[in-house]
């Protein structure tokens, strides 16, 4: 059994997981909305930078600029749009909304990119490969996996923590309405959060596109692997998304080498069992509201 | 008095419609008339397997063709397509507005077996014959359906072959495959095994896939460490896509042998970014720059009648599906019906345009069991290593 190489490839798409895990998660932080448009709109940034790659010759990382750029705009326009119109929504109604927000973005992607399968790619050659320890082959899309993650988790960490607009956006997950009181601008934090969200989501979206091929459907899979990962680390936590992706990774590389027909259900099998010991996730506390 | 008036104009105009419709002439057989016969077939055109949508399109110029060298027996082709997305649910609604509202005499093509099992009984209890069907099972063929005529070689064969070529022309003996697990895949993992158990050997991996997964690392380091030094695929083209990345992301060098399904070399090249060169497929026509006659002709069609469609093998493949219904409808003759039409499909023997031999007898439908192999060379080019090829162990033959 290749341990040390199902190692890497585990914690490689774990980590790309937990990457689109964080971007589920800071929606929810701040609305409790479960985005169920994320993966779509991640697909749309992917197709907008695959656009700008062909059809206009760019080099990669301008398109990049210039996706991220989109993907910000993307988020907020989706919730000014969509969201910010209903008149006292529920949770339930927001999901809903969500949905249809989806699927608008796959129509709107079918009809102006096609149904058919795209190459997309990363600069980065993917027969070259490294060998750092014996059985430990990692080849650079893993290397940008990692680093890019890393670079965005501390970011996080840094933002939440010591920013004024990340205390803000905590304050108004936590109450809506006493943030406002105390001054904080709701709606403007909630744009904020769907663009940041759907900036982390378009990248994660890129490394998934690269690994595979883009189409209007391919965040869809992705999409519920994500969310279970965010559920398994608990919906409220970072960094437990992020565990929660890489577990989620591992569980399925190590038993899908001996057990390939469970692949696809045995991360899913573990989170019930997770969520029936622990129901938060693995890493956030269980919160009784009291009346 | 009102209502008496009423109902005397009502009743004088009931009569005078039946009256001008007793002497009108009796209504021609559902599906043709002495100027026209009616055919459909039903096909992806937008959705996410539009690429197999050429299929129908394909199909279009054949009977452009015989339109333009002035139809069959004094009466051309009025064809139909109906977009169903791939979707089991829009091909019956399609196929039962053609039949129903259109009034088809046949269908031909037809991409997936899912879809097309979706209809087959409809199709069948209406008497409406269905000639080549774009998908390979053994449902469509046994139990024997009389309005049913396949064209398409059965993956099982397909898997026969190909493994028959590895072993017995690459001299590889670890072989392994990749396989989807449902219909199409396991059809392809039954011909593998059968061929192998000739020679005594077995596979020395067997891993499944599921439809949507993304990621396929460890099935792909199993296979690496299984030391296969051939790995059959039955999977769909995303899945080759992620395979052969994935394979190229952990090292792992083999000769990838892919089921027809992924023939279309350009498009498999251009989404692998070129890690398709060298992967063996089976095929179930010509190359397309082939310069057999019929090609010629059909290729040069093409460009004049449907410039911009893209001479790719499922856009031709339109072309040898729906073949076999225009040799028979030539040999049914003027008096043509729907039992004449099967009689003649019945008596297609050895028939061959730009696919393979075709044969059909009252007892079996199920046309052929021979492929052609073919290999991707550089910038997407055709390179014929095998030319028709027949599974000598054809389980279907011997029923």
């Amino acid at each position: 059994m290749p341990v040390g190489q199902l190692l890497v490839e585990g914690l490689a798409i774990g980590a790309c997981y937990g990457l689109f895990a964080t971007a589920v998660v800071i929606i929810y932080k701040t609305s409790e909305v479960v985005n169920f448009a994320q993966g779509e709109m991640a697909m749309f940034s992917s197709f907008v930078a695959f656009h700008i790659l062909s059809a206009y010759q760019y080099p990669f990382w301008l398109a990049f600029l210039i996706t991220m750029l989109f993907s910000i705009l993307l988020g907020v326009l989706i919730e000014f749009l969509f969201l910010r119109p209903a008149k006292h929504p529920t949770i339930l109604g927001m999901i809903v909304i969500t949905l249809g927000a989806e699927m608008f973005l796959m129509g709107l992607a079918s009809w102006k990119w096609g149904a058919e399968q795209k190459f997309f790619s990363l600069p980065l050659n993917p027969s070259v490969t490294y060998e750092p320890v014996k059985g430990m082959i990692i080849n650079n899309w893993g290397i940008a996996v990692f680093a890019v993650t890393a670079c965005i988790m501390l970011f996080l960490y840094i933002f939440f923590k010591y920013t004024k607009l990340g205390v803000a956006m905590r304050a108004t997950q936590q109450n809506k309405h006493a943030a406002k009181i105390m001054g904080i601008r709701t709606e403007r934090v909630f744009s904020f959060a769907w663009g940041f969200s759907s900036l982390i989501g378009a990248v994660a979206g890129m490394f998934f596109a690269s690994r595979a091929t883009l189409d209007p459907a391919f965040m869809m899979e992705p999409f519920l692997r994500a969310f279970a990962a965010a559920v398994l680390g608990g919906l409220m936590s970072i960094p437990g998304v992020i565990i929660g992706g890489g577990l989620m990774g591992l569980i399925e590389n190590f038993f899908g080498y001996y057990w390939p027909h469970w692949k696809p259900i045995i991360a899913f099998i573990v989170i019930i069992l997770v969520l029936c010991l622990r129901p938060s996730g693995l890493f956030t506390k269980h919160y009784v509201k009291k009346v | 008095m009102m209502f008496k008036k009423k109902m005397l104009v009502s009743v004088i105009a009931v009569w005078a419609v039946l009256c001008v419709a007793n002497v009108a002439p009796a209504a021609p057989p559902a599906g043709f008339d002495d100027n026209e016969i009616r055919i459909g077939q039903w096909g992806p055109q937008t959705g996410p397997a539009a690429p197999w949508g050429s299929v129908a399109r394909g199909s279009k110029l054949l009977f452009d063709v015989v339109n333009e060298e002035g139809g069959i027996n004094g009466r051309k082709i009025k064809y139909f397509i109906r977009d169903d997305m791939y979707n089991p649910a829009q091909t019956v609604a399609g196929v039962k507005e053609l039949v129903e509202r259109q009034g088809v005499f046949a269908f031909v093509g037809g991409v997936g077996a899912a879809c097309g099992m979706a209809v087959k009984d409809y199709l069948a209890a209406n008497k409406i014959p269905w000639v080549g069907p774009s998908a390979a099972t053994q449902d469509f063929v046994q139990p024997l359906d009389p309005y049913l005529f396949a064209v398409y070689p059965l993956y099982r064969d397909e898997a026969n072959v190909l493994t028959k070529y590895i072993v017995e022309k690459l001299k590889m003996k670890k072989i392994g495959i990749l396989y989807q697990n449902d219909l199409y895949g396991k059809d392809g993992l039954e011909g593998a095994r059968e061929r192998l158990a000739t020679y005594k050997m077995s596979l020395v991996a067997e891993i499944p896939v599921e439809p949507t997964e993304k990621d396929l690392a460890s099935q792909i380091l199993r296979l690496k460490n299984s030391g296969a030094e051939a790995v059959l695929m039955y999977v769909s083209p995303t899945a080759t896509v992620i395979a052969l990345k994935t394979a190229a992301n952990v090292g792992f060098k083999t000769q990838w042998v892919g089921a027809n399904t992924v023939s279309d070399y350009p498009l498999m090249f251009k989404i692998t970014g070129g890690l398709f060169e060298g992967v063996i497929t089976g095929a179930f026509g010509e190359i397309p720059d082939s310069t057999n006659p019929l090609m010629v002709k059909y290729r040069d069609a093409a460009k004049r009648l449907n410039p911009q469609e893209r001479w790719g093998t499922f856009y031709y493949a339109g072309i040898l599906f729906a073949d076999p219904i225009v040799e028979a409808l030539k040999k049914v003759g003027r008096n043509l019906s729907t039992d004449a039409l099967l009689k003649a499909l019945n008596s297609i023997r050895d028939y061959q345009t730009i696919g393979p031999k075709i044969t059909w007898t009252e007892k079996q439908h199920q046309g052929t069991d021979s492929l052609m192999i073919q290999k991707c060379g550089p910038n997407a080019s055709y390179i014929q290593l095998q030319g028709w090829m027949a599974n000598d162990l054809a389980t279907w033959k011997k029923k």
